[in-house]
């Protein structure tokens, strides 16, 4: 057995049944292995896709995302997926060939420092010295991508490894470490964090992207239920409370909602859960939630005071922790105060004249979609729309690019997404911008004939851009005018997807419907105003209820 | 502010760069660096002298979830002159 036979051993035996990649010269024996190994390889057409297709597969499952690329310029492409599943915490595994060991050093072929690459971009990284190392190795990176705060994994494995004998492969070694050791959570911490809830006249729970990677979201939706404290959600948390939970003010922030920053600004008491104070959220760090104590239960111990001193911190499992801190809450003023906000500052969906008003289309779209439907955003306004006007019941079922914002993620992040679920209906709703950033990616969808449903909402502008260039920048909006765009659908068409476009508000219900029912993938391209904005938007370096609703 | 961090790791090849990449990125000045290998290159041991307007636990934190570290102290420049005197 070589090294590359190895590798496609240990990751069957990790429960791998399939893997994205692109094949190139110095991973060339790993694909011979892969040629008749018994797992499931994707051919993305960047590895840039190969690496959003992982994340994609990973975030719409739970399990872990491996991607495969070459040497060099492969290599390099994978990074910014690697950035963005480090940014977003996903369990990811990236297998990159490497030039032999006799040439490592010398700029040879395809050859770039891989592992001083990954760095700063992945959660850790390794590089394979010798065939008996691989083992161990791929142990240790599974184990690493999915322990604690998940994230991304590089492994670089040299051309002369993956060719050369490897020790017969038995079975991986489990892992005995000290993190398979769970300690109990120290009581008087659930003692206090208990008595700071009761004793709290505004509660306020701030639920972020950790939940779910705990598993933790029947949990949260007992605490809930069981203290009926109103809650506010992240970008990453969208799907972890459901959405017509009677105290739940949809996502806080920059583009949150108005009931959501306000109540923040309000509470007595912040309980972040999984949450990890990012700018967009917070605005004016030093003006959020002001008038709050802070408990903050995050499994990652260096979010704690990170950026907000937290009163009470506690780092176990969410699992565990959530469950003992139930306690009954005596807040009915605060819940009323939440419940007349929430109908004051509802979304409203009356627009005038004929052109499409894409946050009406995107509820629309949300009521129309099949229960379990998997919706992957890309960057930009429309990512904002459907945080704002779309809807899930699962953090699973939306999958954005939330901290790096990687534009040209949502249409690989689909790929992957209706890989892992064959079943379920996945729509990717992408921006005229992002949509040409990994645009390659329709050959993609096109080799393995994925059903996935593509919304494309076309302003023939880089939106969010020319959004702040209108607000922030004279209206100088330099480099952001797209009106030299291709024909979306005659570009799809060339991928045998059928597609339409639609223009005005009448054409919708009929094109929506033939959306979600296409058997195949389907394009539906929307031409929408470019003169329309994201609201409300917290402008930079203001407290989150400052926030501006119009162009005024 | 100056600190002083005490660290030790089980070594790689790469398990230096990666502790300096860290301090750097995080807003830390490195003014003093002492290390060697031990346990025939088995062991790391690195003490390091910093600098930085942020608290020290900013950096020490993210260093401690660093894979292969297994130990890191810091104290604050008060605190070295008490443990040197």
């Amino acid at each position: 057995m070589n090294g590359a036979n190895f590798i496609v051993q240990a990751l069957k035996q990790k429960n791998i049944t399939q893997v994205f990649g692109y094949p190139g010269g110095a991973i060339m024996p790993l694909y011979d292995a892969l040629y008749d190994g018994g797992l499931n390889h994707l051919l993305c057409r960047h590895e840039q896709g190969a690496a959003m297709a992982a994340i994609g597969y990973a975030r719409a499952t739970g399990n872990v995302g491996v991607c495969i690329a070459t040497s060099g310029p492969g290599a390099t492409n994978l990074v910014t997926g690697l950035a963005d599943a480090l940014l977003d915490s996903i369990p990811v595994v990236a297998i990159t060939g490497q030039v032999a060991s006799n040439l490592i050093g010398t700029d040879a072929f395809q050859e770039v420092d891989v592992l001083g690459l990954s760095l700063s971009c992945c959660k850790h990284s390794f590089m394979v010295q010798s065939a008996d190392q691989l083992g161990p190795i791929i142990e240790q990176a599974f184990k690493i991508a999915t322990s604690g705060r998940p994230g991304p994994v590089l492994i670089d494995i040299p051309k002369d490894i993956q060719l050369g004998d490897a020790p017969e492969f038995t079975s991986l070694k489990v892992l005995a470490t000290e993190n398979n050791l769970s300690t109990p959570i120290d009581p008087s911490l659930i003692r206090q964090t208990r008595e700071m809830i009761k004793s709290a006249s505004k509660p306020l729970l701030y639920v972020g992207g950790g939940v779910g990677m705990a598993n933790a979201t029947q949990e949260l939706r007992n605490f809930i239920q069981y203290t009926y404290i109103p809650s506010v959600c992240t970008l990453k948390g969208i799907g972890v409370i459901e959405h017509d939970s009677e105290y739940f003010m949809g996502m806080v922030g920059m583009h949150g909602s108005k009931a959501a920053n306000f109540a923040i600004q309000e509470c007595d008491l912040l309980i972040a859960v999984g949450a990890r104070f990012d700018d967009r959220v917070t605005g004016k760090l030093d003006e959020f939630a002001s008038h709050a104590k802070v408990i903050h239960l995050d499994i990652d111990a260096a979010e704690i005071d990170k950026l907000r001193l937290a009163d009470l911190a506690i780092t176990d499992d969410l699992k565990e922790v959530l469950p003992a801190i139930e306690i009954e809450t005596f807040i009915s003023a605060w819940q009323k105060h939440i419940l007349t906000m929430k109908s004051n500052f509802a979304n409203r969906y009356d627009h005038p004249g004929e052109a499409i008003y894409a946050p009406a289309m995107l509820r629309q779209l949300a009521e129309m979609k099949p229960a379990d439907t998997v919706i992957c955003s890309d960057v930009g306004q429309h990512q904002m729309w459907v945080a704002q006007h779309m809807f899930v019941d699962r953090p699973e079922n939306h999958i954005s690019s939330s901290g790096l914002g990687t534009m040209g993620f949502g249409i690989p992040a689909a790929v992957g997404a209706q890989v892992a679920r064959p079943n379920d209906t996945v729509i990717a709703i992408s921006g005229d911008g992002s949509f040409m950033m990994n645009v390659q990616e329709l050959g993609t969808i096109k080799r393995k004939k994925l059903p996935i449903k593509i919304l494309l909402i076309d302003n023939q502008r880089l939106g969010m851009v020319r959004q702040w260039q209108k607000l922030f920048f004279d209206g100088r909006y330099s480099e952001t005018i797209l009106t030299d765009n291709p024909d979306f659908v005659t570009l799809a068409s060339a991928f045998d997807i059928p597609g339409e476009t639609i223009v005005i508000k009448s054409q919708l219900q009929d094109a929506l419907t033939r959306l979600l029912e296409s058997d195949g993938p389907y394009l539906l391209h929307v031409s929408i105003s470019e003169e329309e904005n994201v609201w409300p938007l917290v402008p930079p370096g203001a407290a989150n209820d400052k926030m501006m609703e119009s162009l005024q | 502010m100056k600190y002083l961090l005490i660290i030790q790791g089980e070594n790689s090849p790469e398990l230096l760069e990666r502790l300096l990449r860290v301090c750097r990125h995080r807003g830390f000045r490195v003014q003093n660096i002492n290390g060697e290998t031990t346990e025939n290159e088995k062991s790391l041991h690195v003490t390091l002298t910093v600098c930085s307007d942020r608290p020290v636990g900013l950096l020490s934190k993210q260093i401690e979830k660093l894979f292969g570290i297994t130990q890191v102290a810091a104290m604050g420049q008060e605190q070295v002159i008490k443990a040197s005197a």
